[in-house]
C-alpha cells in the first residue's frame, strides 16, 4: 500500500492511535491536521479519520490517521484497527499512571500482532499539567527504549511537540519503506495471493 | 417427472408380475431390491438414506441458505434469463416427499430470489460487454470478456467453500489487473468482474439472528451521546440506518463501501447535531447502536463480502476503509458482547438477550421509541414554557411593585427639584400669586380701615379665607401634579 510510486517518492502510511479513553488521542489529530484545540472539541471536522500530507526530506508521506475507540470495552477491538497499519500512535496521559500501564499491554499486543512490521511512537500527552505530572519523563524513556519506540511529549491544548511526534514517526516509516519497500509493506498480500494461485492450480485439477 | 412417474407404475406392475428383472436393484448393481427399499438393495438403500439424511441435516443447517441453493443460484447467473424462468416452472411442482429428487429441500423463497438476480447478472453483463465495446479495442474487449466469462464460469463449476472462492477470486484479480497493466489499464474492469460475483455473498448468514436478539440494547447502554429529543438527530440516524439496509441492495463492493461511508457521514452529522464530540470515542458507540436498531439484512455476509472481493487495496486506505474497519469492529464488539461490555449481572444479560425479561423502561431505555422522543420533547417543551410563564408573571408583579415604588421616588425628587431650581413658569406663577395676595392683602388692608372705622373683629377670619382660595383655580389649570399642587399650597401658605 505504501509505495503507490516509489518513482515519485510518495507514501502512503496508515497510522492508528491507541489509548486509554481521554488521554487525547482526538485531541492530538485535530490539533496536527486543523491546528484547532478547544476543550469540549466541538470541531466542525470529524476527528476520527483524517489524512495529512507532510514533507520530510524529498518524500511526500500521505499519512491516514485512525482513531480508535478509547474505551475500556472497545478494548479487544484493537486488532482489527491497526491490522495492516504502517505506525501506531500510542498515546497516554502523563498524570494518569493506569493510561501509561494501558500503554504496556498496547505495545505487548501489537508486537504479537503486527510483529516488527509498525513503527512504534509513545506520546506523554497534556505536559501542560506538569504539576500533576505522575510519569517521570526518564520512565518513560526508558520504557520506550527497551521497547525500541520513540517517545516524544506533547501537549494538545498549548500545540507543544505534535506535529515533530509525526513528523518523527513518519520519518520512521519512510526509513523502513525505504530500506524494504516490498518486504515489510506488501509483504503479506502478494504472498497470500502467490499462495492462492498454487491452490487455484490444484483445486482446478481435483474437480476437473 | 414423467420417467419417475412412469418407474412407479412400472414397479407396480412388477409386484403384480413379480418378472425376476423387476425384483433387481434400481441402482443396477446386481442384487435383488425390495419395495419397502424404493427397489433398492440394502447396500444402495444405506448408501440413499445417508445421501438423503445429509442433505436433509445440511438443510437444516443452512435453512435458508443452503450451499445446494447457492451453487444452483450461482449458475443461474450464467444461464440465460428465458433458461431460469423454465427452471422456475420446473421446479416448482415438484411434489415435497421425492426423495429422488434433489432439488425437493429447496424451500419456497428460492425461485423468487433466482428471478430476482437472472436479469440483475444479466444486466451486469450488458454493463460489462458495453463497458469493454466503448473502452477498449476489440482484440483486447474480446480477450478479456473471454477471460472474465471463463472464470466465472469455473467459478460457478466448482464446488468450494468460501474461503476457496474469496483466495480464488483474489488471484483473479491479481492476474486480470496484471494483464491490463500491460496494456495499460486503470483498474475498473476488475469492479465489473465483481458484479458477475456478487451472489457468492449469500452464503454467510450468520449475525443477523445475533443482533435481532441483541435488539433491546440501547443507545443508553452503549454510552452514546446522541440528543434523541431533537429532529435533525433523530433524522441522520434514520438516515444512516437506511443507507446501512442499502448496502444489501447493492451488488458491488465498491457500492456497498459508498452506502457504508454516506452511512457514517449521516452518524457524524447526528453526533454534530448532539453537539458531542465526533471523536472515534463517539463514533464507534454510535455506529453499534445503527447496527442494533437497523438491523440490516445480512450485514455479516456483506462485510465478509467486501473483505473477500474488494481490491486490497480500497480496503487498506482511505476513509472507507476506516468505516469499514469501524463497522467490521462493530460486528466483532456485537458477536463479542456480554455481560461484562455492558456492565451488568450476568444472568440479567442473559434474560435480556433470550427474551425471557423485558428491559426495564427506564428513561434512557424507552428512548428507543420514536413516539417516546417526540412525546418527551414536547413535554419538556411544555414544562419550559409554563416555568417561562410562570417567571413571567412574577417578573411583571415585580415590575409591577417597582413601578410605583419608583413613581413614589420620582415624585420625591420632582419636589426635591422642583424646590431646589424652581422653574421660571413657577416663579411667574409665584410671582403673580404673590402680588394678588399683595393685592389682596392691600385691598384687605383698605377693608379693614374701611371696617375699622366702622367697626372691628372680622378682619383675621376674613383674610384666612380667601387667601388660600384665590390661588387655586390658577394652580390648577397650570400644573396637574397633584403633590406639585401640595407644594405650592404649602408654598402659598409659608409665603402668606
Amino acid at each position: 500500500m505504501p509505495d503507490m510510486a516509489t518513482e515519485q517518492k510518495s507514501f502512503k502510511f496508515k497510522v492508528v492511535l491507541l489509548g486509554e479513553g481521554c488521554v487525547g488521542k482526538s485531541s492530538l489529530v485535530l490539533r496536527f491536521v486543523e491546528n484547532k484545540f478547544s476543550s469540549r472539541h466541538l470541531s466542525t471536522i470529524q476527528a476520527s479519520f483524517q489524512s495529512k500530507t507532510i514533507n520530510i526530506d524529498d518524500c511526500k508521506a500521505e499519512l491516514h490517521i485512525w482513531d480508535t475507540a478509547g474505551q475500556e470495552k472497545y478494548h479487544a477491538l484493537g486488532p482489527i484497527y491497526y491490522r495492516g497499519s504502517n505506525g501506531v500512535l500510542l498515546v497516554f496521559d502523563i498524570t494518569d499512571r493506569r493510561s501509561f500501564e494501558k500503554v504496556k499491554n498496547w505495545v505487548l499486543e501489537i508486537k504479537t500482532c503486527l510483529g516488527k512490521s509498525a513503527e512504534i511512537l509513545i506520546v506523554g500527552n497534556k505536559t501542560d499539567l506538569e504539576d500533576e505530572r505522575k510519569i517521570a519523563r526518564q520512565d518513560a524513556e526508558a520504557y520506550a527504549e527497551t521497547e525500541g519506540a520513540i517517545y516524544m511529549e506533547t501537549s494538545a491544548q498549548d500545540n507543544i511537540g505534535i506535529s515533530e511526534a509525526f513528523e518523527a514517526l513518519t520519518a520512521k516509516m519512510l526509513d523502513r519503506a525505504r530500506t524494504a519497500p516490498t518486504e515489510a509493506t506488501s509483504a503479506n498480500r502478494s504472498i497470500r495471493l502467490i499462495d492462492d494461485e498454487e491452490r487455484d492450480g490444484r483445486s482446478k485439477r481435483c474437480c476437473r | 417427472m414423467s420417467d419417475k412417474h412412469g418407474d412407479e407404475d412400472e414397479s407396480k406392475k412388477a409386484k403384480m408380475h413379480l418378472k425376476a428383472n423387476d425384483l433387481l436393484c434400481v441402482n443396477g448393481c446386481g442384487f435383488y431390491g425390495t419395495p419397502q427399499w424404493e427397489n433398492r438393495c440394502s447396500k444402495c438403500w444405506r448408501a440413499h438414506q445417508n445421501e438423503v439424511k445429509k442433505s436433509q441435516d445440511f438443510a437444516k443447517n443452512k435453512s435458508l441458505l443452503s450451499f445446494d441453493q447457492f451453487q444452483e443460484r450461482r449458475k443461474s447467473t450464467t444461464e440465460s434469463k428465458s433458461r431460469g424462468i423454465k427452471n422456475l416452472f420446473k421446479t416448482s411442482p415438484i411434489p415435497e416427499g421425492g426423495t429422488s429428487s434433489p432439488t425437493s429441500t429447496s424451500p419456497a423463497g428460492t425461485p423468487t430470489r433466482r428471478r430476482d438476480l437472472s436479469p440483475d447478472s444479466l444486466e451486469a453483463r450488458k454493463q460489462f460487454t458495453d463497458f469493454l465495446v466503448i473502452n477498449l479495442t476489440t482484440a483486447m474487449a474480446q480477450e478479456i470478456a473471454r477471460s472474465v466469462k471463463n472464470a466465472v464460469g469455473k467459478i460457478s463449476e466448482m464446488k468450494m467453500n468460501s474461503e476457496d472462492m474469496s483466495e480464488l477470486v483474489m488471484s483473479y484479480y491479481q492476474y486480470l489487473g496484471e494483464r491490463i497493466g500491460v496494456h495499460s489499464l486503470f483498474n475498473s474492469p476488475d469492479c465489473k468482474v465483481k458484479v458477475e460475483d456478487v451472489m457468492d455473498q449469500v452464503e454467510k448468514y450468520i449475525s443477523t439472528y445475533r443482533i435481532r436478539s441483541l435488539h433491546w440494547v440501547t443507545a443508553g447502554y452503549l454510552e452514546t451521546k446522541l440528543v434523541f429529543k431533537k429532529q435533525a438527530v433523530r433524522d441522520k440516524i434514520d438516515e444512516a440506518i437506511s443507507e446501512l439496509i442499502e448496502i444489501n441492495a447493492k451488488k458491488s463492493a465498491f457500492e456497498k463501501l459508498e452506502c457504508l461511508t454516506r452511512s457514517c457521514k449521516a452518524i457524524f452529522e447526528a453526533l454534530k447535531e448532539s453537539e458531542s464530540a465526533t471523536s472515534a470515542d463517539e463514533f464507534l458507540p454510535t455506529l453499534i447502536y445503527i447496527l442494533f436498531r437497523g438491523n440490516p439484512p445480512l450485514i455479516q455476509s456483506n462485510v465478509k463480502f467486501i473483505s473477500r472481493f474488494a481490491i486490497p487495496s480500497r480496503l487498506m486506505s482511505g476513509e472507507a476503509a476506516y468505516f469499514f474497519t469501524n463497522l467490521s469492529c462493530a460486528l466483532e464488539f456485537a458477536r463479542n458482547m456480554n455481560h461484562e461490555s455492558l456492565q451488568m449481572e450476568k444472568t440479567e444479560f442473559e434474560a435480556y438477550t433470550s427474551g425471557h425479561l423485558a428491559p426495564p423502561l427506564s428513561v434512557i431505555n424507552s428512548a428507543c421509541n420514536q413516539a417516546m422522543y417526540v412525546l418527551e420533547g414536547t413535554i419538556e417543551t411544555i414544562v419550559t414554557v409554563a416555568k417561562k410563564a410562570e417567571s413571567l408573571a412574577k417578573n411583571i408583579t415585580n415590575m409591577n411593585g417597582k413601578t410605583d415604588d419608583d413613581l413614589d421616588k420620582m415624585l420625591v425628587v420632582i419636589k426635591e427639584t422642583v424646590d431646589f431650581y424652581p422653574t421660571q413658569e413657577y416663579l411667574n406663577m409665584k410671582e403673580s400669586i404673590f402680588t394678588e395676595e399683595q393685592e389682596t392683602a392691600d385691598l384687605l388692608v383698605s377693608l379693614s380701615r374701611q371696617s375699622s372705622e366702622s367697626g372691628r373683629g372680622t378682619l383675621s377670619s376674613t383674610a384666612d379665607n380667601t387667601q388660600p382660595s384665590t390661588p387655586q383655580p390658577q394652580t390648577d389649570s397650570c400644573i396637574n401634579e397633584s403633590p406639585l399642587v401640595t407644594a405650592i399650597k404649602e408654598e402659598v401658605s409659608d409665603s402668606s
